[in-house]
């Protein structure tokens, strides 16, 4: 290769990089602004609403809380305990014992005088089958409860055989693990009978990060900010994340991923595109692109919607082990999703949906880390080369860390002026203190993983689910 | 200093993208300390106001409950009762603290009624607190106006009508929601005259609203549907059906019948379910005519009526339809069949020797 | 002091169950406020009164999960009377399956539910 070769090569790479910076961070800030718009709009409409009267009533439209378990006996007592003291008239709670190997089967009867009963069930998408059997309680105070254990399947499985067991018009589908406000039920089904001019096919929540929160019989008492930098540093992601992409996206009508810890589902639609998809780890982003993709194809109006309310709790990864594992199996599980529906990329048949989210989610998701390692892969060859100019790369890396750090600001006002979770004197500085070092210390772990993730994907075709180690949220709770 | 302006210097020599970069970082920089002392200023004030808050709230909550102890025997308004009404009326001046007496107010006032309520409602009055509310219906943002309507609704303000009906048809749909509410929950069923020319759609949010709103008011004499159920706006429609089950309008059988042939098939499916609450048995027939004509939630609200009404001469329609491919229709079919004939239903499951058939017809047998 | 007759009241609106104890304790009576059920079930076993009231919506353990453990965990026949929405009625009869003696719907007239308290336990 002559030297103008390699030039050439060089500055289609420096443009390259310029332009997809360029292109980031301009999205980046428009996504912002939308997301701050479309949450003053929310805040100011839903202030009227009066929730807790109106859908303690019984003709509000039936709904099953579906919530896979898997090896979950530390806390599946509390848990559902939580999950069936909702404000809500008209539910069920499906708790769909994905064959575990534990006793949570035998605590459940016992802590709730189940039985088992005759049940019918209606096979509408094919699962693994039923092992005990469907179970019920005698005594009327936990009514609401339906227990049904089945070989184990993974969790779209068992997602499936809740929907199979279900005869409500809505399901929402959640982490057994997770906490539930005692209002979610009633904020997430209200798109769904509001909406007149679009059919409402899915609603999303939010998940907030339990970790060193207090809760206490499955209620939380008090939001405290945990001690690690791991943790700190997931808070602050998924309050960008959320508060601030997501919205924007609602806004748009462009949500790609309601997130499997909790969203509500328009239960025929759901069926009708056959349920969950049990051959991905990104189940609960596959069945959104699915249900999206099938209404484009029926010409029908719909929308995914969106609740910003802080609705539901879960405890996030404490150590980087299972950090790692969980960002690996969210990276392969977006790769699959757009492998399996890459059709719909840039075709015009889908409209927004194609041209608009799926091309997003692939260039700044799905390439995002790619692109990143082979910048610093670049950079370094640059340096080897002695051919670094090191005043553009200084004032360049300046730049893209300041921004960085607006962003999150932006993301932490946001919050402050909605929700503001975050009550105590002093958070405000160990959030700053994140937002600074959040770049250094935790991003070259999400990079990581995410790099670990594709590899995976490619070569180690055999990996397994990442298995989550749980703390046990009250025992978190405890030892704080 | 010195250094700060050599830099300065130097980068007047580099090339144009650095210099426009740098100005970048420096822009970004200064937002960055900008909002970081918002945001200082902002945690802190939140804090504070969440402190001042509670303590009013307190305050409050004590001069309510001691407001409603101090009542005359006469039911006058004793000389306590008039310092309360002064300090509150004093604290309504600032839009904070009066925020937190009404919030006080109607905390107690949704879950009480009779007497207790009335002195309540009496004290919103005495503190001229109806002024502010009414006053708002005049601003030209819609958030206002829903916040005053809601106010006047919650403190159950009738003479304030004339001026919250005027936004009746306001553009914004959540004033429009708020008006209908208010009329609702102040005029009883007399409120509903809105529905006469509605043009706009009534979300089933809306209408659940309603619904329950209706269902506070011990008078349950409703009036005349007709003039809904046969409205223009399928929403008026379907709300009206809503009204028929619950007040159970056997009166509409006529009107009720005609409706299984309306073109909206959210209406037809809102209307079975009536008609199967309502024993309306005259609509068998018209079903049955052209069944498979209908869509398929239409045949299995259909089934679920028959599972109620069915009789003996269902059973030759009902037969074929036990080995239905749908689930939901063959389950309902066979019920309907075990209801109708029992010993014809028990001597099935060797006719159709299917696995699955066998348990639908096993799970009937038992439950 | 303690011949006054223990009321446990379970209600999570603050300011209504300021009232109700004001009234309560007006008529003579030693009433104990719960903002939760979980509180509620609490107080009953600590001092065993002569009468419940609860509402049926409530954080954490629902009113009818206290009706349910004062009737089978701790086989006691104290009277309950419960508070309820409107539009509940589901519920209501469950109450009443469960062991309620009486209920009185949201919203409602303290002075009615002092009669009713003092006609159940004098």
């Amino acid at each position: 290769m002559d030297t103008s070769t390699v030039n050439t090569i060089l500055l289609i790479f420096h443009y390259f990089f310029f332009a997809y910076a360029f292109a980031a961070i301009s999205s980046y800030i428009i996504l912002a602004i939308i997301s701050i718009v479309e949450t003053i709009e929310y805040k100011k409409k839903n202030k009227f609403v009066n929730y807790k009267e109106i859908l303690s009533s019984d003709i509000a439209p039936s709904i099953s809380i579906i919530a896979p378990a898997y090896n979950e006996s530390l806390n599946i007592i509390e848990n559902v305990r939580s999950l069936l003291s909702n404000h809500y008239a008209n539910y069920d709670v499906i708790i769909v014992n994905d064959g575990s190997k534990d006793n949570s089967l035998e605590l459940l009867i016992e802590a709730y005088d189940l039985v088992k009963v005759d049940y019918l069930i209606n096979q509408q998408i094919l699962t693994q089958p039923v092992r005990e059997g469907v179970f019920k309680s005698k005594n009327p105070a936990f009514e609401k409860l339906i227990v049904v254990d089945k070989e184990n399947g993974g969790k779209a499985d068992a997602l499936n055989m809740g929907l199979n067991i279900s005869t409500s018009k809505y399901v929402a589908c959640i982490d057994v693990d997770c906490l539930l406000l005692e209002d979610a039920l009633q904020k997430m089904i209200k798109p769904f009978l509001e909406l007149t001019e679009v059919k409402v096919i899915a609603t999303g929540g939010v998940i907030r990060i339990a970790n060193a929160c207090i809760i206490k019989s499955g209620k939380l008492l008090d939001v405290n900010m945990p001690k690690s930098m791991l943790e700190r540093a997931q808070i602050l992601e998924y309050i960008r994340s959320f508060l601030l992409g997501r919205m924007a996206w609602s806004r748009l009508n462009g949500l790609l991923v309601i997130s499997g810890a909790f969203g509500m589902f328009d239960k025929k639609i759901v069926i009708e595109v056959g349920g969950y998809d049990t051959n991905t780890v990104g189940e609960d982003m596959e069945i959104i692109v699915r249900m999206r993709v099938h209404m484009e194809e029926q010409k029908k109006k719909y929308k995914v919607a969106y609740i910003p309310d802080p609705l539901c709790w879960t405890e996030a990864p404490d150590n980087y082990k299972t950090f790692i594992s969980q960002r690996n199996r969210w990276t392969r599980g977006t790769i699959e999703v757009l492998k399996k529906h890459r059709r719909i990329g840039l075709n015009p048949k889908y409209r927004s949906l194609g041209l608009v989210s799926f091309p997003f989610w692939f260039i700044f998701e799905r390439m995002a880390p790619i692109i990143e390692v082979v910048g610093i892969v670049y950079f370094c060859i640059l340096m080897a080369l002695r051919e670094l100019r090191w005043d553009y790369a200084f004032v360049f890396f300046i730049s893209a860390y300041l921004f960085t750090v607006l962003f999150s600001i932006v993301a932490i006002l946001s919050e402050e002026n909605t929700y503001h979770q975050y009550k105590k004197k002093g958070t405000g500085y160990k959030l700053i203190r994140t937002i600074l070092l959040e770049p250094f210390l935790f991003h070259p772990f999400v990079l990581y993983a995410a790099i670990k993730g594709n590899f995976d994907y490619y070569f180690n075709k055999k990996i397994k689910w990442g298995v989550m180690t749980r703390k046990g949220m009250t025992k978190a709770a405890e030892s704080n | 200093m010195n250094k700060f302006l050599y830099f300065i210097d130097s980068l007047k020599e580099e090339p144009l993208l650095i210099q426009i970069v740098w100005l970048l970082s420096f822009v970004l920089f200064v937002i960055i300390i900008i909002s970081i002392i918002y945001l200082k200023f902002l945690r802190t004030h939140l804090r504070l106001n969440d402190k001042i808050a509670e303590k009013y709230k307190n305050e409050y909550e004590a001069n309510l409950i001691t407001y409603l102890y101090s009542e005359n025997e006469e039911g006058l308004i004793s000389s306590e009762q008039q310092s309360i009404i002064k300090q509150l009326k004093n604290g309504a001046i600032n839009k904070f603290k009066r925020e937190i007496i009404i919030s006080t107010l109607l905390k107690l006032l949704n879950e009480i009624s009779g007497e207790m309520a009335d002195s309540i409602q009496n004290l919103y009055y005495q503190t001229a607190l109806n002024n502010y509310a009414v006053a708002k219906l005049k601003s030209g943002n819609w958030y206002f106006i829903t916040e005053g309507i809601r106010e006047l609704k919650l403190f159950r303000v009738k003479d304030a009508h004339k001026d919250v009906e005027k936004h009746v048809n306001h553009s914004k749909s959540e004033v429009r929601k708020e008006v209908q509410l208010y009329l609702v929950n102040l005029f009883s069923f007399k409120g509903l005259n809105f529905l006469n020319d509605l043009k706009t759609p009534l979300s089933e949010w809306d209408q659940i609203q309603l619904l329950e709103e209706l269902q506070k008011f011990d008078d349950q004499e409703i009036p005349d549907i007709t003039l809904w159920l046969k409205s223009e706006n399928d929403y008026v429609v379907i709300f009206a059906l809503k009204l028929a089950k619950i007040y159970n309008q056997f009166g509409m059988k006529e009107i009720l019948l005609e409706l299984l042939n309306h073109e909206s098939e959210r209406v037809r499916l809102e209307l079975i379910p009536v008609l199967n609450h309502l024993y309306i048995v005259e609509a068998k027939e018209v079903l049955k005519s052209n069944f498979s004509e209908r869509s398929r939630e239409e045949q299995i609200e259909f089934l679920k009526l028959l599972e109620n009404l069915g009789d003996e001469n269902d059973e030759h329609f009902i037969l074929q339809h036990i080995y239905n491919n749908d689930f939901e229709i063959r389950l309902s079919a066979l019920k309907i069949l075990k209801n109708i004939n029992l010993s014809k239903f028990e001597n099935l499951e060797l006719t159709k020797p299917e696995a699955e058939f066998v348990e639908m017809v096993k799970f009937i047998k038992n439950n | 002091m303690n011949d006054k007759k223990k009321i446990v009241l379970a209600e999570d609106n603050s300011t209504l169950s300021l009232l109700l104890k004001f009234k309560l304790t007006k008529e003579g009576y030693d009433v104990f406020v719960a903002e939760d059920g979980k509180k509620a079930i609490e107080f009953i076993e600590e001092h065993n009164p002569v009468l419940i009231l609860t509402d049926i919506m409530m954080p954490f353990v629902s009113g009818l999960e206290v009706i349910s453990h004062v009737r089978n965990k701790l086989n006691l026949q104290t009277p309950i009377i419960v508070f309820s929405a409107a539009g509940q009625e589901e519920m209501v009869l469950k109450a009443f399956n469960l062991g309620a003696n009486d209920f009185m719907a949201k919203p409602f007239s303290p002075n009615e539910l002092v009669i009713r308290v003092k006609r159940l336990i004098g």
